[in-house]
């Protein structure tokens, strides 16, 4: 034990690829276990571990929580099934999908980045309940509370993604280039101040940085990721209906990005497993599902702030240091605005 | 023609039950900064109580103050025992309270079922009056009247009381307040049970206008955060000219374009906010 984290320590960056490469094959081997349950297990994580990745980009490295972003997965969802059923073929319905999400992103925006963080929650909490409320009671669009059905998927030359093995595949592709992508945004020098904007909007905006465009530009990218989730979501489920959107819906993907870890990209998928995979399983024993939802958010927000990520990232650090692999104090961590400061502002 | 003036009286008394919500909301994140997501949930449990004591009783006025009794204390409780040791840092503080409303909404349908209910008035309040050419139930007038009491008496006790002075020298400066000597805690403990007693009564009231339904809790919510995200957060003034707007906009809304009613509650609440971020009476800054 000792030598193996010992071994790990010394080589964090293997290590960090190795870790990847087994989820990596955990990820391709769940439709070989020949379940067709697992492979929609597994659909449900991979959407909604996007879901709450791309809430992360705002939440938790810009700061802006927003409570109305299962709002996006509604639109893109709600787009995909609209064009179905009105004549559309798949990849022009998916067309539609994202241009509506990108509109509706592009004009929410527009009013949420020019309110401060509390009201920014109220806000998008509100805007939420405004796409809710029209998905139920726009019934010549939405179908109201009977919801829409998705009249197929989308296929790839020859193969054919009806069945859920193959569209798994399809998923998993599209969710980890995302996630790739996100990784990227978010150690990019646009990311960077992002975080900056999280830690100290005034002194970003000193520095010469837009502060609201990044904002903005912040909130459209995350909503368009959350839309590409909703697309999926759309061709997983072959319906949707308003409840999917509602208010407990919005919460559940915060939820997810918090118990995980915000400001860490993968800790909200580690939150969306942890939630989907409660859901299946304790729904079954446990009637009042939802209380316990409640009860695990209020615990993780009392008692554990930094999430579960944050927690295992703590607790392999105390094993190094018992095992004598790092040293008690670690170096100081690089302080993302004082390094801007020197080389931003240009 | 009657038909507009009807729409409209029924848009005033809305705005008298939401007012009753958005004054308290209103309140506590005035003085204390927590956006207490629990409101709606405040409101249906309330409402609950008061109608489980008018199927005990048959008396309304017992129900109107079970209503608000009960959620007097779980207004302790929360602010006690939960909130306290987040104080000061709003995120948490928020999402701690989205917490709790899920549990109790979920709680709330364990305990009363899937179906409507609904409190009635006693006597003359079940009745209707004839407005000229209009009839229009004792009941809503009941609300109003109701609203228009609370305002006068939230805006007598801020304005030409010694708590009411407190508070506002609270709302503007925490520190120097408790430097003072005024026990702050005991300050925000009393605004945030007024809050959640203010979202009980409403709840009772509610019960007979809207009926009681799992669910109703984010609904009411949503309206209540419109009120105060269009009048300003903070501000009582605002929470008078929100509740206004708002119950008139869904009123009409609600009438004329049944398919879009949100779209024109929440179209005028983006203009507004694109032309004042801060909401029509709210401080920059908030």
């Amino acid at each position: 034990m000792g030598s193996l984290v010992r071994l790990v320590s010394r080589h964090g960056r293997a290590a960090q690829i190795g870790g990847l490469v087994v989820v990596v094959l955990i990820c391709l081997a769940i439709p070989q276990l020949g379940s067709s349950f697992y492979v929609s297990l597994g659909l449900s994580v991979l959407i909604y571990g996007l879901l709450a990745m791309s809430l992360d980009l705002l939440a938790g490295y810009t700061g802006l929580v927003s409570l109305g972003h299962a709002s996006f997965l509604g639109v893109g969802a709600y787009g995909v099934a609209f064009g179905l059923s009105h004549g559309l073929d798949v990849y022009p319905a998916i067309g539609l999908a994202l241009g509506a999400v990108a509109v509706t992103a592009a004009v929410f925006g527009l009013v949420a980045v020019r309110v401060k963080e509390i009201t920014f929650v109220i806000l998008t909490l509100a805007l939420g309940q405004l796409v809710w409320g029209l998905a139920f009671r726009w019934v010549a669009v939405s179908g109201g509370d009977n919801g829409l059905p998705v009249a197929g998927r989308p296929s790839l030359g020859p193969i054919d993604l009806t069945d859920n093995g193959a569209f798994y595949y399809f998923v998993l592709a599209i969710v980890m280039a995302c996630a790739a992508i996100l990784w990227a945004i978010v150690h990019s020098p646009f990311g960077l101040s992002l975080q900056g904007i999280k830690d100290n909007e005034a002194r970003m905006r000193t520095l010469g940085y837009n502060v609201v465009l990044h904002k903005y530009l912040a909130f459209t990218i995350s909503a368009v990721f959350g839309g590409v989730a909703g697309i999926l979501f759309a061709f997983f489920n072959l319906y949707v209906s308003p409840t999917m959107i509602d208010f407990n819906h919005n919460g559940t993907v915060v939820q997810m990005a918090v118990v995980g870890g915000l400001g860490t990209l993968w800790g909200p998928v580690l939150g969306a497993i942890v939630i989907v995979l409660m859901q299946q399983f304790v729904s079954i024993y446990i009637g009042r599902w939802v209380t316990l939802l409640g009860i695990i958010f209020v615990v993780t927000v009392l008692f554990a702030r930094t999430g579960l990520w944050g927690g295992l990232r703590s607790a392999v650090r105390r094993l190094a240091v018992h095992y004598g692999a790092e040293p008690p104090v670690g170096p100081a961590s690089v302080a993302t605005l004082e390094t801007l400061a020197t080389e931003g502002g240009q | 023609m009657q038909n507009f003036i009807q729409q409209s009286l029924n848009g005033i008394t809305y705005a008298g039950l939401l007012f009753l919500l958005g004054s308290g909301f209103t309140l506590i994140f005035g003085l204390m900064r927590i956006v207490n997501l629990t409101h709606g949930a405040t409101y249906l449990l309330g409402g609950y109580f008061g109608y489980i004591t008018m199927q005990a009783t048959h008396n309304f006025a017992l129900a109107l103050i079970a209503g608000m009794a009960s959620m007097a204390v779980f207004g302790v409780l929360l602010e006690r025992g939960l909130l306290r040791s987040l104080r000061g840092r709003p995120i948490p503080e928020l999402l701690l309270t989205m917490g709790v409303a899920f549990i109790m909404g979920d709680l709330a349908l364990a305990a009363f079922g899937g179906n409507p209910v609904s409190v009635h008035m006693p006597g003359i309040l079940d009745q209707s009056s004839q407005l000229g050419r209009i009839t229009y139930p004792n009941s809503r007038f009941l609300i109003l009247g109701v609203a228009v009491l609370v305002a006068l008496m939230l805006y007598l006790l801020l304005g030409r009381t010694r708590a009411g002075a407190m508070i506002r020298a609270g709302v503007d400066n925490r520190e120097m307040v408790s430097a003072l000597g005024i026990d702050i805690n005991r300050l925000f403990t009393a605004v945030f049970i007024l809050g959640t007693v203010l979202a009980g009564l409403a709840g009772v009231l509610g019960a007979s206008l809207l009926t009681l339904y799992p669910g109703a809790d984010s609904e009411i919510l949503t309206f209540a955060l419109v009120v105060v995200i269009v009048g300003g957060l903070g501000s009582l003034k605002g929470a008078v000219v929100g509740s206004l707007v708002v119950g008139l906009l869904d009123n009409y809304g609600k009438a004329y374009f049944p398919d879009l009613a949100y779209f024109s509650l929440f179209a005028p609440m983006v203009l507004i906010l694109l032309w004042r971020p801060q909401g029509l009476f709210g401080k920059a800054g908030n």
